[in-house]
C-alpha cells in the first residue's frame, strides 16, 4: 500500500495508469493540481519520481470541469501523458518533471470539447478519446475521438453521441489497441445515489461515429455492478477489471469477446 | 490391296435399353424419389412443385437508419470499419452502421472486497453509555455498549444496533457527533451524498434520517459549539470551514465561511472547537491550490492551524503547528480538551495518536504519543475523549477496531478495551471509494487508488 505524507497523494484520485513499457504508474492529485509518476511497485511512504505541476502546465481550477487535473492516460509508445480538462485536452511529455508546458493543447470551438472528464489514448490507431458527462449536449454525454497529434482548434474525427449510445456520465476509459476498442465505465445518473440506473461498462470502436450503441454492454444482476467507475484490461487472461464505487470492490470478469 | 475401313461400332442400343428398363424397375421397386416435403406454408398456399424457381412473396425492404428516399447505401466490404470516404470526413459524415448491443450479464470470476466494517470515526453517548462507530466500508454506523470488550478468542463483537442501508443515505461517511443532551447522531458525508444526516438515538436498520442538511462536496470533520449551538464542518475541496446553526436543515446556507489563500487551509480534515478559549483547530494534509488565478497547486507540509472561533472570510491562522518534529502524517480527526489544555490528533499514516498542548505553535514535538505494537493502532482516523470516564477512544480504519486507552496514555501501551469487528489480526483491504483501477502486468497486480 502506497500512503503517507511523502507520497504527495490526496483523495479524489479518479484515475491511475500503469505504463508497462517503462514500469511506472501515474496518478493525479487534483487538490494540488499535479500529475504524479511513481516507479512500478512503489510501496509504503515512497515519493513520486516525477511531478508535473506549476503555472506553465495550464493545470488550474477544481477538477476537470474547471480546467484542472482529474483523470489521465499515458502513451508509452509516443512518450506522452494526456489530460482531459473540461474544454481542453492537454498533452505533456511523459518524462516531464516540474513546471513543464504542454506539448499540445486541443482547444477551441471546432473541438466541441465541453465537460471532458475522461481520456484514453490508442497509440496504434493514433487517436485520443475523450469522454464527457451528460452536460455535453441535450442531456447526453459523448465520446470524442481526435487524431493523436491534433493541436489547437481541431475537429474530432468522430463523435459518439445519442440515445442509442446510452452515454451519460463517463468515468475511466481504456483502449484495446489491437482491435481498436474503447472500453468505458458509465455510472449513470449517479449524483446522490448509491445504486443509480443506467450503469454499465460499454465497448465502442475508435472508428465509430454518430449515435452508435456499444458493441457489448456489461451490466445486469449477475454482474453485481452498482456504480462502475474504473476499468482496466489484462489481455493475456482476457480479463476486464472494474472498480465499483458502491461496492468498494474491484471485480474481475472474463471477457474474451473483446480480445 | 485395298484400304480397310475404320471399324465403327454401332451404339449399344441394347445396353441402353437395358439401363432404362433397370432404372424404371428401380423406381417401381424403391418408390418415388425422396423429394423434401413441402412446408406447411407452401401447402397452405396450394403451391406445387414447378421444377424451377418461382416467386413466393414480395415485401418492401426495411428502412435503413439515416438513409433517405432516393439515396443508395454506400457499398462497404464486410471487413472495412468505415468507408474510404468516411475516413477523410469530419463528424457529420457517415454514421457507423453498428449492430445492436450484445448484452453481457455474467458474474465476475473474482472480487476483491473487504467484508468487514472499517471505522472512520467514533463518538460516545455518556447518557446511554454507548459508543458509535462510523463504518466507511459497508456504510452505516454501529452501536456498542461503552464497556464492550471483544474476547481474544472471539471473531468479533456483535453491535447492539446497526444503522445502514440505502434509505439512510450513509455512504462514505467519515465523521460522527452525538448530541450530549438528546443523543441525536450526526453523520458527515465525505463524497457522494453531499448530505449531513441526523438520526435519533434509538434509530436502527435501514431508516430515513430524521433531518438532512445539504452540505458542500467533500465535508470531512465536525465539531459543535454547544453554547452557541453551532456546528463547524471542514470542506476539503474548497479548503474551507463552513459553520451552520446546529439545527440547520435542507438547503440552509452556512452562517459563516472560512476560506481563502491566507487561511493556510490546505486539504483540511479534522476540526475541534474550544469555546472556553475561543479557538478553532483544523488538521491539514498539505495539498493546496490558489483560489485566485493562476489557480496552480503546490505541496505544503501537514499542519494544525488555529483560528479565532468566529473566524470567517480569508482570515489567517493565529498559530500553526507544523514541521518535522510534530510527526504529523495525514492527520485526521481532532479532539480538544480545554480543561487539561490538550489537543488530540488521530495520526493516520503515523499509526499513532499525538497529543499537543493547545497553546503549541511552530515545529514542536507532541507532549504524548501513543504508538506501538501493544497499542495496536493501524491507520487511526477517529478519536473521542470521554472526560467523564477519563478515557480515550481511537478508531482504526486499518484493522476493523476501536480501542480504549486511559486518557493520559503515553507510549506503547496496551488498550484497556478493544471492540473488534473482524478476527484478531485481520488487516483491512483499505479500498475506499475506488474511482479507477489499473493492471500492472509485470507484477500481475491490480492498482486501486482510494
Amino acid at each position: 500500500m502506497l500512503a503517507g505524507q511523502q507520497t504527495l497523494l490526496s483523495r479524489t484520485m479518479h484515475d491511475i495508469r500503469y505504463d508497462a513499457v517503462h514500469d511506472e504508474f501515474l496518478v493525479t492529485n487534483p487538490f494540488a493540481q499535479a500529475i504524479l509518476v511513481f516507479r512500478g511497485g512503489a510501496d509504503g511512504e515512497e515519493a513520486p519520481i516525477r511531478i508535473i505541476q506549476g503555472p506553465n502546465t495550464q493545470l488550474q481550477g477544481t477538477g476537470a470541469q474547471a480546467g484542472g487535473v482529474d483523470r489521465l492516460d499515458v502513451d508509452p509508445v509516443h512518450d506522452e501523458i494526456v489530460i482531459p480538462a473540461g474544454d481542453r485536452i492537454l498533452v505533456f511529455p511523459r518524462t516531464g518533471n516540474g513546471d513543464v508546458s504542454p506539448l499540445r493543447v486541443i482547444q477551441g470551438p471546432a473541438t466541441t470539447l465541453h465537460r471532458a472528464q475522461a481520456i484514453a489514448v490508442d497509440p496504434v490507431h493514433n487517436v485520443i478519446v475523450a469522454g464527457t458527462n451528460r452536460q455535453y449536449k441535450n442531456g447526453y454525454g459523448a465520446l470524442l475521438i481526435f487524431n493523436r497529434t491534433d493541436t489547437g482548434n481541431a475537429k474530432p474525427r468522430g463523435i459518439i453521441l445519442g440515445p442509442k449510445s446510452e452515454i451519460g456520465n463517463l468515468n475511466q476509459l481504456v483502449t484495446y489497441s489491437p482491435k481498436g476498442w474503447i472500453i468505458a465505465a458509465q455510472t449513470g445518473d449517479s449524483y446522490g445515489k448509491s445504486e443509480p440506473e443506467g450503469v454499465f461498462v460499454g465497448v465502442w470502436s475508435v472508428h465509430d461515429n454518430g449515435d452508435v450503441p456499444p458493441r457489448w454492454r456489461l451490466a445486469g444482476p449477475r454482474s453485481t455492478l452498482k456504480k462502475p467507475r474504473g476499468v482496466a484490461l489484462n489481455p493475456k487472461e482476457k480479463e476486464l477489471m472494474i472498480a465499483d464505487m458502491t461496492l468498494n470492490a474491484v471485480l474481475t470478469f472474463y471477457f474474451p469477446e473483446i480480445f | 490391296m485395298g484400304r480397310s475401313k475404320p471399324i465403327r461400332r454401332k451404339p449399344g442400343w441394347a445396353a441402353i435399353f437395358v439401363l432404362v428398363v433397370l432404372s424404371a424397375s428401380l423406381v417401381l421397386i424403391v418408390g418415388k424419389p425422396n423429394y423434401p416435403e413441402l412446408g406447411s406454408a407452401s401447402r397452405a398456399a396450394l403451391r406445387q412443385r414447378a421444377g424451377q424457381p418461382q416467386l413466393v412473396r414480395a415485401e418492401p425492404l426495411p428502412a435503413v437508419e439515416g438513409l433517405q428516399e432516393g439515396m443508395e447505401c454506400a457499398w462497404m466490404p464486410a471487413s472495412a470499419p468505415s468507408t474510404l470516404l468516411g475516413a477523410f470526413q469530419q463528424p457529420g459524415g457517415p454514421v457507423t452502421a453498428a449492430p445492436a448491443s450484445v448484452p453481457i450479464d455474467r458474474a465476475p470470476i473474482r472480487a476483491i472486497r473487504d467484508t468487514y466494517p472499517t471505522y472512520s470515526a467514533v463518538a460516545v453517548d455518556l447518557n446511554s453509555n454507548e459508543v458509535y462507530l462510523q463504518d466507511e466500508n459497508l456504510f452505516g454506523y454501529k452501536v456498542f455498549d461503552r464497556l464492550a470488550n471483544t474476547p481474544p478468542g472471539a471473531e468479533f463483537s456483535e453491535p447492539k444496533r446497526i444503522v445502514g442501508g440505502i434509505n439512510t443515505k450513509l455512504e462514505f461517511n467519515c465523521a460522527l457527533y452525538v448530541d450530549p443532551t438528546s443523543g441525536d447522531v450526526y453523520s458527515v458525508a465525505n463524497d457522494t451524498m453531499d448530505t449531513l444526516v441526523v438520526f435519533p438515538r434509538e434509530a436502527q436498520g435501514n431508516v430515513a434520517p430524521m433531518r438532512e442538511l445539504h452540505t458542500p462536496h467533500g465535508t470531512y470533520g465536525i465539531a459543535v459549539d454547544e453554547a452557541a449551538q453551532e456546528m463547524f464542518l471542514t470542506v476539503q475541496h474548497i479548503n474551507g470551514v463552513v459553520v451552520y446553526p446546529k439545527t440547520a436543515a435542507g438547503e440552509d446556507e452556512p452562517i459563516r465561511r472560512l476560506a481563502g489563500d491566507r487561511t493556510a487551509l490546505e486539504d483540511p480534515h479534522g476540526i475541534a472547537v474550544d469555546p472556553k478559549n475561543g479557538w478553532m483547530f483544523v488538521s491539514n494534509h498539505g495539498s493546496v491550490k490558489n483560489t485566485r488565478p493562476p489557480r496552480v497547486g503546490r505541496f505544503e507540509p501537514p499542519s494544525i492551524t488555529v483560528y479565532p472561533l468566529r473566524a470567517s472570510g480569508d482570515t489567517p491562522p493565529i498559530r500553526i503547528i507544523e514541521g518535522p518534529r510534530t510527526q504529523l502524517n495525514w492527520p485526521a480527526h481532532l479532539f480538544v480538551d480545554p480543561e487539561h489544555g490538550e489537543l488530540y490528533v488521530a495520526n493516520d499514516v503515523g499509526d499513532s495518536v499525538l497529543v499537543f498542548r493547545i497553546t503549541d505553535s511552530g515545529d514542536v514535538a507532541p507532549s504524548r504519543v501513543i504508538r506501538g505494537p501493544k497499542a495496536g493502532l493501524k491507520n487511526p482516523t477517529g478519536l473521542f475523549v470521554d472526560l467523564a470516564n477519563d478515557e480515550l477512544w481511537v478508531s482504526s480504519m486499518g484493522n476493523h477496531s476501536a480501542r480504549v486507552f486511559m486518557r493520559t496514555a503515553d507510549g506503547d501501551v496496551a488498550p484497556m478495551r478493544i471492540i473488534r469487528s473482524a478476527p484478531a489480526g485481520k488487516i483491512a483491504l483499505a479500498i475506499g471509494n475506488p474511482g479507477a483501477t489499473a493492471y500492472d502486468s509485470r507484477r500481475d497486480e491490480i492498482l486501486v487508488p482510494n
